[in-house]
């Protein structure tokens, strides 16, 4: 047991270490999840962010709403790309040789989860930098930008190991291409990342309400302005734990399976 | 073949009574096979024989229906670790990362297997050193030439030193010059004692590198033997006459029976082409004889030759049905 699982930890840091060296060598790559959620941060707050939209408790700007929100839909947005790059490992030549070597099968999926984590992390600090240029505070000190930085990176990781499942679910990389951005979207928009849960259609609320990027983002706001809830925490680790245990398990199982 | 078994008598792969469905289509029906320790075994078939399942099955990537197959005495259903732990496997595609360098793959692999990285990384340039790679090290492996994608592929199924390789039509789509090289790394590693299986579809390779040869059709091994065998059933080279006139085709194979005395049906024709094929066990004498007795027909002859037996023509004579 001590073995396997020294095994897994060598072995997805091997294959993280793997991940982030292409990363590297193809920096063309970070443009998705680095620089397009820059640009569209700009954007939201260009277009959006004057709007006087009734507050919640606590009466901040809309600015101060708007941009935890936006924090936690661009890790929605960039999960997909778990699921793909994993996609693109299972069509090449490099899963059966994976596959036949003694290595822990799991650490391709773990490690491609951990590169992944990395990626959420500097994603929110990039979001973070350039949203306190666009002057967003975090009033709550480096122990807050810490917090977000986690919130992100759980988020992040909880929709990843979801894109992981569903693309090895659905098998093919063209169409998974086609698909794996549709529930992305949609949680990305069905929440309260643009307005608080009571202005979105009657129907939309129950979904947006129980939805993580809301619980994420919520969470975000707390962080930023003063202390979270209990009750944010733990809707938080729930969803966090359930996505990554259970997608995250089917995902491991999946590439497991032999033919 | 008894010399190919090992010392100990285990035999380095093992298949008894294989079967594999996909879906409908069943790749191997009750497949038995054996390749002693140390010997370089050909599986010869064409597409679709079941070679591809098979290997697949060696390295632990496909599970059998049923039957059983050993590697080195390990069970590769129950036992899939220790096999992985012995086996090196170069598939069909390239198991590389385009994208890394050619030593990152190497050592990436070399460190999965379990080697210590400084270990993986002398490796990784030793290998390198035998293939002929090592300029190429510091560059993405999508900027090399087919050949040398397939040489660095097989040293990076080399980098745990194991004692099977199975190689999946390892020279499917080079140039001779490459193909000529990767058979030199092979007989390299062969001197080395390494017991290697590998598929092909060219009769001529399995015949002038392998010690063994296993014909694959359709989920079974039809015949196995050293290529001597096996060539003297199919005959060493062919006969092929082309008649001036197709439309006797069939009169002059009837007769070309009668005067060289071998069964009607050792002659092959194909009626619109006029094209008389037929085993030439005696090479040139055989020829002179063909020659002869058509004369002596007085059946006109276009072109008269011999050549190496096609696959097609191995199937035939070794199956009794055509490939």
């Amino acid at each position: 047991m001590t073995a396997a699982s020294g095994r897994l930890a060598r072995d997805t840091g091997l294959m993280a270490g793997r991940q982030l060296r292409v990363l590297r060598m193809n920096p063309g790559r970070l443009i998705y999840p680095l620089v397009q959620p820059l640009v569209l941060l700009v954007l939201f707050v260009s277009v959006l962010g004057n709007l006087a939209i009734t507050q919640q408790a606590g009466g901040g700007s809309y600015r101060e709403f708007l941009i935890p929100g936006v924090i936690i839909q661009n890790a929605a947005l960039t999960a997909p790309t778990t699921g793909l790059a994993l996609l693109r490992d299972a069509g090449s030549g490099l899963a059966d040789r994976f596959r036949s070597l003694p290595m822990s099968r799991a650490a391709v999926v773990i490690g491609r989860l951990a590169s992944d984590a990395v990626i959420f992390a500097v994603q929110a600090i990039l979001l973070l930098g350039a949203a306190a240029l666009l002057g967003f505070r975090i009033r709550t000190g480096l122990a807050g930008i810490a917090g977000v930085v986690a919130v992100a990176v759980a988020a992040g990781l909880a929709f990843a190991a979801t894109s992981a499942w569903l693309a090895l679910l659905i098998k093919d990389a063209e169409t998974a291409e086609r698909i794996l951005f549709f529930p992305a979207i949609a949680i990305a928009f069905v929440s309260s990342a643009f307005a608080p849960v009571g202005e979105l259609a009657a129907w939309m609320q129950p979904i947006a309400r129980a939805n993580p990027v809301t619980v994420a983002a919520g969470l975000v706001r707390s962080l930023a302005s003063g202390t979270p809830t209990v009750s944010q925490l733990l809707q938080l680790a729930c969803w966090v734990a359930a996505l990554l245990l259970v997608p995250g398990f089917l995902a491991v199982r999946r590439w497991q399976a032999p033919a | 073949m008894d010399e190919l078994i090992s010392s100990d008598g285990t035999p380095a792969i093992q298949a008894t009574g294989v079967i594999k469905a996909f879906g409908a289509v069943t790749a191997l029906r009750g497949l038995d096979l054996t390749v002693g320790s140390g010997a370089l075994a050909a599986l010869l078939g064409p597409n679709g024989a079941g070679k591809t399942t098979l290997v697949r099955i060696i390295a632990t990537l496909t599970r059998p229906d049923a039957g059983r197959v050993r590697v080195l005495g390990y069970d590769v259903a129950a036992q899939p670790a220790q096999v992985r732990a012995r086996i090196g496997l170069t598939g069909q595609y390239a198991g590389l990362d385009e994208e890394l360098h050619g030593r990152d793959n190497l050592v990436l692999i070399g460190r999965l297997t379990g080697l210590p990285r400084r270990q993986a990384c002398e490796q990784a340039a030793e290998l390198a050193a035998t293939f002929g790679l090592g300029d190429a090290m510091d560059r993405a492996v999508r900027t090399y030439s087919g050949g040398m994608r397939r040489r660095l592929d097989l040293a990076a199924s080399l980098m745990s030193r194991p004692a099977v390789l199975v190689l999946d039509e390892p020279t499917t789509g080079l140039d001779p010059a490459s193909r000529q090289q990767l058979w030199g790394a092979l007989a390299g590693l062969r001197a080395e004692g390494t017991t290697m299986l590998l598929t092909t579809q060219y009769l001529e390779e399995a015949d002038r590198f392998a010690d063994v040869v296993h014909v694959l059709d359709r989920g079974l091994i039809v015949a196995s033997g050293t290529p001597a065998q096996l060539k003297a059933r199919v005959g060493d080279r062919v006969a092929e006459i082309r008649l001036t006139d197709p439309a006797g085709t069939v009169t002059a194979a009837l007769a070309l029976a009668r005067r060289l005395a071998v069964p009607p049906g050792e002659i092959r024709t194909e009626v619109g082409a006029g094209r008389l094929t037929l085993a030439a066990r005696d090479g040139t004498a055989t020829l002179l004889a063909v020659a002869a007795a058509l004369q002596a027909d007085g059946i006109g002859v276009e072109d008269l030759r011999l050549r190496q037996p096609s696959l097609d023509e191995a199937f035939l004579a070794l199956t009794g049905v055509a490939a």
